[in-house]
Order: C-alpha cells, then structure tokens, then sequence
C-alpha cells in the first residue's frame, strides 16, 4: 500500500513538475535544453518509482550488489544535499547582487540633482552654511 | 571587573554640526508622521533631519515622510529591515551628517530619548551607543525578555560579543565609525552584525537604557515568530559560514 501511494505521489509530482516546465518553456522562459532536461529526470523518477525493481538491476550492473539499496540511497541524500548546498550559495549571491543593485538605484534617485531642490527644502539651513 | 556595557576612548567631542535620524519603513503610512513629528529640531547644538528608507512600500509611507520633511530614499522592491538600514547610513554619509540615530519608524523608539543617547555619545566619545531595553526591562513582556537573551547569546556564538540588547535598533554612531562598519545583512540580523563590527573594528561603545513604546500597532508590527526563526537561521547560517 505505502508503496502504491508513494508511486501515485511521484506520479503527480512529474505531471506538476513538466507541465511548469513546459508552461516557461511555451513562455520563453526555458530554453529547450532545460526543458528536455527536467522532462528526462522527471521521467526517470517516475520509472524508477513505478519499476523499483530496476535499482537493483542497476546496482548489479555496477558490481554493488552486496552494497544494496541503503548505498544506493545515501549516495543520492548526499547529491540532494549537495545541489541544496549549491542552490544556497548561489541565492545568497543573487540576494547580494539585487541588494546592492537596488540601494544603488535608490541612493542615485534619492540623492540625485534631479531631487537637489526637495533635499535642500527639507535638510537644515546649518547644512548650507558648511 | 570587566564592563560589558561600554569600552572607552578619549577623542574630542561633537559640538556641532548635523544630525541624521534614518528610519527603515515598510508600510508604516499609519504611525510614520506622528513618529517624525516628535524628532527635535536641534539635538546637543546640531541640526536634526530625518532620512526615511522606504523599503518597497505598498502604502503611502515615503509620501507622508516627504511631507513631513524627511528626505525619503525609496527601494523599489523591498529587500528587508537590514537593507534598509545599510542605505540609510550611506545615504547620511552621502548628506555630510556627523552624528547618525538609527531608530524604529513604528514608533517602539520613544525620539525624545535620541537626545541623552547623542549626550551620551558627545560625553563619553563614544564611536557608538546602543539603547538597550534590557538594561530596565521593567514593562517588556516576558517573552521578548527571553528572545533577547537567546538572540543575545547566538550573537555571542556567531560574532564574538555579547552585549545587553543586541537586538536594538536604536542605536547612535558618530560619521567614523559608520564609515568603517562592513554591513551586508538584509534581514534583522543586521542588529547582530553591527554588533560584531563593533567588536572587529574595536570601536568605543556604551550601551544606554531606554523605554520601548509598547503599542498595539508596535507590537503587532514587531519581529514575528517566523521572522525571529528567520532571524535564527540566518545566524546560524553566518556561523556555518565562518566555521
């Protein structure tokens, strides 16, 4: 039954996944390459997730037979960490560009000569004695 | 006995000269032209003017803050509290002040308390002073007392220091010390970061007690219990990052 549930679960996750994938593609917000890519992985998970009797074909096929299922496994917890880790540094970068980007538009408006007359009306007379 | 509340120095006093007061503000239209209506014109012999970081509003807040003479600096996208402050200090370096207040723009910061923190700072030639709620904590709610403490002691895991109110965002720099703070925090941990600064560029700082405006709308306008889990993670995020 668990297994059953988890299969319908991946199931719907791939439909949800591929169909945002195509609906960026269509709008040109993916390129070909990415689309095709999600696609294949997405229709892999469902594969394995229908066919889970495959790993163990696979594992064999690699010579890990006695390292079985829990290998298997942990190597892709490690991998699934490792693109969040990824995923992390490169959102704290992309954070740290659109901070900067934005206090500098917002200082060069703010400050700009375009708004000097609002600036000089609202700073202290003492300002323009220095 | 090692004081933990001020370290010192001996440098000439500020006599004269601006002052700025910046505000970080996010949708704060209700209370912000009651808060810079109360800001003193003249504060230890300087000229007061208040700068008002309009983080991406969506209500009228950066329009009301210009009618009440503040100079407004608008993000067009709202980046957070940290930011926000970050543009703030560079914005009144950029307009010459001397003396810089950070403070609250929801009306937690009582402004006629700026007056004994700039004392404190003139007297005492601090490079800053920090107005702590928790020096009398007498009226604080118990669990912001226990929040504190708990972000007091992370702050102290993450940055080295350990400060009484290490959450305060009521704080007093002199122009120097803020030219020398490295900050790129966009959240509230920006109170932590300024924090280590301090203790990296071993500036002269003293901690102040002051009385939080506990209101309903402060309250409700206050740090959440996501934005302190936020706050948390992003603590332990700057100490993964440093280990």
């Amino acid at each position: 039954m668990f297994v059953f549930i988890s299969q319908i679960f991946s199931v719907l996750l791939a439909v949800i996944a591929i169909s945002k994938s195509y609906v960026d593609f269509r709008s040109r917000l993916e390129s070909l390459q990415m689309f095709v890519f999600w696609t294949a992985t997405w229709i892999a998970i469902v594969v394995v997730a229908v066919f889970p009797a495959l790993i163990d074909i696979l594992i064999n096929a690699f010579g890990g037979g006695r390292a079985g299922l829990g290998t298997f496994f942990g190597m892709a917890i490690v991998f699934v960490f490792f693109v969040m880790y990824r995923m992390y540094v490169k959102l704290e970068r992309i954070e740290q560009k659109l901070m900067k980007t934005v206090q500098e538009i917002a200082l060069r408006e703010g400050l700009s000569h375009r708004n000097q007359a609002e600036r000089v009306e609202n700073i202290p007379d003492s300002i323009h004695r220095r | 006995m090692i004081n933990l509340e001020s370290t010192e120095k001996a440098d000439l006093p500020i006599s004269s000269g601006l002052l700025a007061v910046v505000m970080p503000a996010c949708n704060e239209a209700a209370v912000i032209g009651q808060v810079l209506a109360l800001i003193p014109a003249n504060i230890e012999g300087m000229s007061v003017f208040s700068i008002v970081v309009d983080d991406g509003s969506a209500d009228a807040t950066g329009e009301i803050a210009r009618r009440h003479g503040a100079v407004v600096i608008r993000h067009i996208v709202n980046l957070g509290a940290g930011a926000a402050t970050i543009t703030g200090l560079k914005a009144a370096r950029a307009l010459e002040a001397d003396v810089i207040v950070t403070m609250d723009s929801d009306g937690q910061h009582n402004p006629a308390e700026i007056e004994p923190l700039v004392r404190c700072l003139n007297e005492g030639h601090f490079d800053v002073v920090i107005g702590s709620r928790i020096l009398e904590p007498a009226g604080m709610p118990l669990t912001r007392i226990a929040a504190n403490l708990l972000l007091n002691a992370l702050t102290y895991l993450v940055y080295g220091k350990i400060v009484s109110d290490s959450q305060s965002g009521f704080k007093v720099f002199t122009s120097s010390a803020v030219e020398r703070l490295e900050l790129e925090s966009a959240g509230y941990e920006i109170c932590s970061e300024i924090v280590g600064e301090i203790y990296r560029k071993n500036l002269c700082y003293k901690s102040v007690p002051v009385k939080p405006v506990y209101t309903d709308y402060s309250r409700a306008k206050g740090q959440h219990f996501l934005n302190g889990v936020n706050l948390i993670l992003g603590l332990l995020m700057r100490l993964m990052r440093r280990t």
